[in-house]
């Protein structure tokens, strides 16, 4: 129902809010950024996808303003909602694609995202230095900008992918769990 | 015609602009043939100075150099050159996947028949440059003149080669 709702909404951001980009040309900055990161950090791969996570980061805490503006969403009542919002809106108006979301944790505070398509990661072919497939997430903006974005909005989020066909699994999954709602702070010193 | 009739694909190279070897696969029956890597290599050598005439000709319209020479009555050199010069070169093998005992079909290859073949090849190229990880510089003949490793476009070029037969129109 909140599925559905989302869907319909996702829909008509993309058609009709929504400026267009030629996809190779994120691809390739993506890739370039990707490829970077692993040449300066020496094939620390580590080390690069905490970079990347970080830039996902800082993405995400500026997008999700515009996702607002763009979707005119309201606060979602629970965990679940956020779940197919994050899917079929925000992953639906920013990239085209609306990721799955199954295998809910009990407590409903953990869920995993499927991706049935990457745009980012089209053509790409991990080194083959023996490293890479087992260390490399090269996909890891989007953990980043999920923590960013939902913590603009006080939940406090931990994300990382589980699997990618990059490194030759069946699919591309993220784990997401819910850490905590945060309490809008109040301002230190302020009695 | 018998499944293993006809001409086929014996091999395919690709050449970079400095004429510097960038990859080369074998099909049967001259992939486990002794001798066969280096004789396919002299042979894809010995087309180049014709691939130069034929890309210096004002009057190409368009990358499909065709026919660039015939060796014998059995092979063939066919190329094609992108808008960045790298080549393609394709061997055909009149005998087909049989390998002879004078099974030579009679049939002849058209101009333009291994157009498909050439295409799938570029968009196979166009995919390789897309990877990020790979590095267009690291095949020059200045930095060593490495030949390319990326398993993706190795497969594709194998599938291409085994794929294509006379008269097909998309591979």
């Amino acid at each position: 129902m909140a599925a559905a709702k989302a869907a319909r909404v996702g829909e008509e951001v993309w058609k009709t809010r929504i400026d267009k980009v030629n996809a190779e040309l994120v691809t390739l900055t993506y890739g370039t950024v990707v490829a970077q990161l692993c040449n300066d950090y020496d094939s620390n791969y580590v080390e690069v996808n905490k970079q990347l996570d970080k830039m996902g980061y800082n993405i995400g805490m500026r997008l999700i303003e515009d996702y607002f503006a763009k979707s005119g969403s309201q606060r979602c009542a629970n965990f679940k909602e956020t779940a197919e919002a994050i899917s079929k809106i925000g992953f639906k108006i920013f990239l085209n694609i609306t990721p799955v979301v199954s295998n809910w944790s009990p407590d409903g505070k953990q869920f995993t995202l499927t991706f049935e398509e990457n745009p980012l990661a089209d053509f790409v072919e991990l080194p083959d230095d023996g490293k890479a497939q087992d260390e490399l997430w090269f996909s890891n903006i989007l953990t980043g900008i999920l923590r960013g974005a939902l913590e603009m909005v006080q939940m406090q989020i931990e994300a990382h992918f589980t699997s990618d066909v990059l490194r030759g699994d069946e699919t591309t999954e993220m784990r997401v769990t819910l850490l905590r709602y945060m309490d809008d702070e109040l301002p230190p010193d302020d009695e | 015609m018998a499944a293993l009739g006809g001409p086929a694909i014996a091999c395919i190279g690709i050449i970079g602009k400095q004429d510097n070897p960038l990859h080369m696969s074998l099909f049967p029956p001259h992939n486990n043939a002794a001798g066969a890597y280096l004789e396919f290599s002299f042979l894809l050598n010995a087309s180049l100075d014709i691939f130069d005439l034929r890309a210096r000709d004002k009057n190409r319209v368009d990358q499909d150099l065709g026919l660039l020479h015939a060796m014998d009555e059995r092979l063939s050199v066919w190329g094609w050159e992108t808008g960045t010069g790298t080549r393609f070169a394709i061997v055909l093998d009149m005998y087909g996947r049989s390998g002879g005992e004078g099974e030579a079909s009679g049939l002849g290859v058209k101009e333009g028949e291994l157009r498909p073949a050439f295409r799938a090849l570029q968009t196979a190229y166009i995919g390789l440059l897309r990877n990020p990880f790979y590095i267009p510089d690291e095949h020059t003949v200045a930095a060593g003149g490495v030949q390319i490793k990326a398993k993706g476009f190795i497969k594709e070029v194998e599938r291409i080669g085994m794929a294509w037969k006379p008269g097909i129109t998309t591979l």
